[in-house]
């Protein structure tokens, strides 16, 4: 038992407790900030949410979301690098540490959550999960789909939920799998099943981007309620709570009608939940480690929730999809920003 | 070498144990330990909470505690409430004098992200509301155009007032008293067509002057004062079984699962019943819990329309209606993540 033994083990004792320490101890806020990115992992083939345009740049639902995190963080909204991940990588990818935030239209649900490592913020779009079906086959409702074939992605939640909905009906799903959604959706224009089903949301996205709407349609039946939100890793309370007050802050800033385009007028507004929205009244971006400006920033380079909201999945886009449940609390939806004080 | 491998192990478990060590014991545990959940609650609130005569207390806060209690220990009843003042509140749940703040307390930026707590889901949704005389036959607040209102000086309640009408074209008299007692005592005399506060005041000042029978709360609120259960920061364990724990009221409502079926249901075949309940099992397992544990807050508290009802509702001096309450597919903000 020699003095280098000893010296040895100390040495080994001291590393291992420290990396422990470092790992438990670097929140990813600290990180962002310098490394000067915001990497968010994305689902990458949804149109709506995270699709690469025809000029080759990121956009949808859940890409303004990661923007608005780099502008509240970082100061400017593309300072993102956008991570594209399968729906069997996305939740190990964030847990190891490889992306920052997953925003890849993920269903939050209580295993993923409680027992996963993970936590979720807030929903950013209320979805369900929904069947399409060719348009010359004359099928009006879901149950005339027992007992065929229905291409069905593999890892997610919907084969699960499908098997349960018809399995209540004394009826017999028959999930075709499969592992990605190109595979998936070209099974399906292909005619080798008789419908496919995902969220309705990204049913109607991949639909209206294969140009073939016209000859396809969604049924009526929503089978589930389906949250789709951000998740982070656990324990990392700070990061979290920049990710969910951006989404806050978009919501906010449409309930208070500030856009884009006229955010800076409004730093002169006497409204002072617009000021402390914007950070003219000074202390939300205290209490989340960020500039006072962060949420100003978040409004000014991405725009508000609704402006999101339309130019990638509504009226301004090829989806067309109504507000619905998505509209604000007062008018008629499910989306609530928590006070800004 | 044997006695060199054996410090090697057990210097490798104290270092790896180290930046674990360093972290505070997870409430859960703790609870699970003492048999016990305590609760900040508020001093006396009709409806969140408030001893009756015999001095039992009751509420929506004391029904939320309560569900924890089930959860956690497999019986409500084993809770400890600590009233708290305002002042109070968030320091006894920073220093661990407490398990939860549930003090009907607004959820705010500020509270969430500076204060060392967390919030961990919304159990009422409160906000500035407006109290009419029943005979009057208001249903609506845009049908208070040309109306008096009644309303307390020195609030946000009367620029909120002012902006909602305006917003909607129509014009509103405000008659502004100094103080909150004096507005009650002048619309309560008649002073006024109407009385705006926030609603759940308003509903106590109801059910305590016993005026339940010639007015009413209307259930459109124009203003956001979210209240919900608060727990420390970084335990995201804990946070995990209070936020789920008001999920399983509000799933075992939506699933028309109540106090007295919650036995039939469960022999359901119905998935998402079954995951509530734990027929299928794995949430509790996720949660560290139980896998009874959302059948037995069901079984002993109820679910969220019955704590509702009983509490603030029509089973209540309140006669809150449900409004944004509500559940999301009937109208309110209520929605439950899914239990899977």
């Amino acid at each position: 038992m020699g003095r280098n033994c000893w010296r040895a083990i100390t040495a080994l004792v001291i590393a291992i407790g420290m990396s422990g320490t470092a790992l438990a101890a670097d929140p990813t806020l600290d990180v962002v900030k310098r490394r000067g990115a915001v990497v968010c992992g994305v689902n990458g083939s949804v149109p709506g949410f995270s699709l690469l345009n025809a000029v080759k740049e990121w956009e949808g639902l859940d890409v303004d979301l990661c923007r608005g995190v780099a502008a509240a963080v970082l100061g400017k909204a593309d300072k993102v690098k956008f991570v594209a991940l399968s729906t069997q990588q996305r939740f190990e990818a964030l847990r190891s540490g490889d992306v920052d935030v997953l925003a890849a239209n993920s269903t939050i649900t209580l295993q993923r959550t409680a027992g996963f490592g993970l936590e979720f913020t807030t929903p950013n779009y209320y979805d369900g999960q929904g069947f399409v079906v060719p348009k010359k086959l004359g099928i009006a409702g879901a149950t005339a789909l027992a007992n065929r074939d229905i291409c069905t992605l593999r890892g997610t939640t919907h084969e699960d939920n499908m098997k349960a909905w018809f399995g209540e009906r004394r009826l017999r799903a028959l999930p075709l799998l499969f592992d990605n959604q190109e595979a998936m959706y070209e099974a399906f224009f292909a005619g080798r099943c008789v419908a496919v089903t995902q969220d309705s949301t990204a049913l109607a996205a991949t639909v209206v981007r294969s140009g073939k709407a016209a000859d396809y349609m969604m049924l009526p039946d929503v089978i589930s309620r389906e949250p789709l939100g951000p998740y982070v890793r656990r324990g990392d309370d700070a990061w979290a709570d920049v990710v969910r007050w951006t989404q806050y802050a978009m919501l906010d800033a449409e309930a208070l009608g500030i856009t884009r385009d006229k955010a800076s007028e409004y730093l002169r507004s006497n409204d002072p939940r617009v000021q402390r929205l914007l950070g003219v009244t000074p202390g939300n971006g205290k209490a989340l480690g960020l500039d006072e400006t962060w949420a100003y920033n978040i409004v000014a380079q991405v725009g508000n929730y609704g402006e999101s909201y339309e130019r990638n999945v509504g009226r301004g886009s090829a989806l067309k999809f109504a507000r619905g449940i998505n509209a604000l609390w007062n008018q008629g939806g499910l989306m609530y920003p928590m006070p800004f004080r | 070498m044997q006695l060199l491998s054996k410090l090697v192990t057990v210097g490798l478990a104290a270092a790896l144990a180290l930046p674990f060590a360093a972290h505070a014991e997870s409430t859960l545990d703790v609870v699970k330990k003492r048999g016990q959940v305590i609760c900040g609650v508020n001093t006396g609130l009709g409806g969140f909470s408030m001893a009756d005569s015999q001095g039992k207390w009751k509420g929506l806060d004391v029904d939320m505690c309560g569900a924890v209690a089930a959860a956690v220990l497999g019986d409500a009843t084993k809770i400890k409430l600590t009233p708290l003042s305002a002042q109070q509140r968030f320091l006894a749940l920073q220093s661990g004098e407490i398990d939860i703040l549930v003090r009907n307390s607004t959820i705010t930026l500020q509270r969430d992200a500076g204060l060392g707590i967390q919030y961990t889901g919304v159990n009422f949704y409160d906000g500035q509301g407006f109290m009419v005389t029943k005979k009057a036959g208001v249903k609506e607040l845009k049908e208070l155009g040309g109306a008096t209102i009644c309303v307390a000086q020195g609030t946000t309640h009367e620029a909120n007032m002012a902006g909602y009408f305006r917003s909607r074209g129509l014009t509103i008299k405000p008659v502004v008293f100094e103080s909150q007692d004096i507005m009650y005592e002048a619309f309560f005399g008649g002073r006024c067509d109407a009385m705006t506060q926030d609603s759940s005041a308003l509903a106590s000042a109801l059910a305590t002057r016993n005026k339940s029978a010639d007015y009413m709360v209307l259930p459109e609120l124009i203003s956001k004062e979210p209240l919900g259960p608060f727990v420390r920061r970084g335990d995201d364990q804990w946070a995990a079984v209070v936020r789920w724990s008001l999920y399983a009221m509000l799933e075992a409502e939506e699933k028309g699962v109540t106090q007295a079926n919650v036995d039939e249901q469960l022999k359901s075949t119905e998935p998402l019943i079954q995951n509530l309940l734990g027929v299928k099992e794995g949430n509790g397992k996720a949660l560290g819990l139980d896998e009874k544990w959302a059948y037995t807050i069901i079984k002993q508290v109820g679910n969220y329309g019955e704590s509702f009802e009983r509490n603030v509702g029509q089973g209540s001096p309140l006669k809150l209606q449900r409004g944004v309450n509500g559940l999301w597919n009937k109208g309110g903000l209520m929605y439950p993540m899914p239990i899977r």
